[in-house]
């Protein structure tokens, strides 16, 4: 019975560091602000905007070489749109109408935000909601069902009315 | 008696234990971390590492019970019944698991949560079943006919399962058809190691679980039997 519990602290406390792993891993990647929050605050440093390419803004040019790729765009939010100057690779999902995340710095004095990243939105939520309401049932299923166990092989040798044929029960 | 079985069980679980949480730790970590997002989907393809190995280990709880329901047909072992009945309780907690993960991962890429696919419905329909097996156990008051009953519903229950693997070949359907087939492998390698290592994982510990379970259920029917043996002794 106290291996049991020893088994299962460490099975949570390997899920707690696996679960503070991942949330380090990936804070970095969730967090992104609005293009109007962008032109409200006139922030400068490297910051990822979360909106929608703006129908019939998009035009593009291809460079000399695979990273000269140039596009230019409107990145919507709710109210406000944002000029983005896109330069770097081609990237798979630059399409009108799409949500995007566009990583990048933007500039006050010619008011475009110069972007060299665009990501597809951050729907970690979706993939930790799939993941937990799996893993936590799992986990108290299987704890209970080997509590049960570890109880009743303890009960049936203390009263020792029952021996079955030639089993003994005094493992573990 | 196929008492041994009980022993065997409790003698090997543990490996099976230890196996399963080995694959699914790394598995877990190739899937969160090191494999790449879907150039389509982004990160949501994640989803695909808990929620395909849980559909496949529900198949395979399935067809436990199925060849466990013909076994107790042919020895009417009530051991080989309580295995059986811990397939089928297993079995339901994974099932349970693929739809509601499915439903998580349809959200984002179809924009919706539910959807009348032959898929999903005939999957749902193996849930139902399931259900309805451990409704009928608990409906019958004699023991060696209710695992009778109970291991023919298993029997023409399994008629779902064919239905339920191709149906993404025979009808068309907004589930994608199988990645794995052969046909070939339309997936990339960097996500089918930590598929494949879930897909293990998974499998083992339903072999653990399915053998704590029917340990659990011998050991409470033993209980039973003690009792009976005491309040017979009691009032002799």
């Amino acid at each position: 019975m106290k291996w049991l519990y020893i088994r299962w602290g460490g099975i949570l406390l390997a899920g707690l560091i696996i679960t503070l792993l991942g949330v380090q891993h990936y804070r970095q990647e969730v967090t992104t602000i609005s293009p109007e929050q962008i032109l409200q605050e006139q922030q400068t440093g490297t910051v990822r905007v979360l909106g929608t390419v703006q129908a019939g803004s998009l035009s593009s040019t291809d460079g000399e070489s695979a990273s000269a790729f140039q596009a230019r765009f409107r990145l919507s939010g709710e109210r406000e749109g944002l000029s983005v100057l896109y330069t770097g690779e081609r990237p798979d999902n630059l399409r009108e109408l799409k949500s995007l995340v566009v990583v990048g710095q933007w500039n006050p004095s010619t008011q475009v935000f110069e972007s060299h990243g665009i990501q597809l939105l951050p729907n970690y939520g979706y993939v930790v909601a799939a993941y937990l309401i799996v893993m936590i049932p799992m986990g108290l299923f299987l704890f209970r069902m080997e509590r049960k166990v570890e109880l009743l092989y303890t009960e049936i040798k203390i009263a020792k009315v029952y021996e079955p044929e030639g089993v003994a029960f005094d493992k573990g | 008696m196929m008492i041994n079985l009980i022993k065997h069980m409790r003698r090997f679980e543990g490996w099976f234990g230890a196996a399963a949480g080995v694959c699914i730790i790394i598995g877990l970590y190739m899937g969160l971390v090191a494999s790449p997002p879907d150039y389509y989907q982004g990160e949501v393809v994640r989803i695909m590492y808990v929620h395909v190995p849980f559909a496949k280990t529900s198949l395979l709880g399935y067809t436990v019970l199925f060849l466990g329901s013909l076994w107790y047909l042919w020895k009417r072992d009530p051991i080989i019944d309580n295995m059986c009945h811990a397939a089928a309780g297993v079995s339901v907690f994974f099932t349970a698991g693929a739809l509601i993960t499915g439903s998580i991962w349809a959200k984002p890429t179809w924009n919706t949560w539910w959807t009348w696919d032959a898929r999903l419905v005939s999957f749902t329909i193996l849930l139902l079943i399931l259900i309805g097996y451990l409704m009928l156990r608990t409906f019958i008051e004699d023991k060696e006919k209710e695992a009778r009953f109970a291991a023919i519903f298993a029997i023409v229950g399994f008629v779902d399962l064919p239905i339920v693997y191709f149906s993404v070949e025979w009808w068309r359907t907004l589930h994608q058809p199988l990645s794995i087939s052969p046909r070939g492998l339309s997936i990339s390698g960097a996500m089918l190691i930590p598929l494949i290592l879930m897909a293990v994982g998974f499998s083992l510990l339903f072999f653990y679980m399915l053998m704590v379970r029917t340990q659990m259920l011998y050991l409470e029917e033993l209980r039973e039997a003690k009792k009976g043996r005491l309040l017979s002794r009691a009032y002799l």
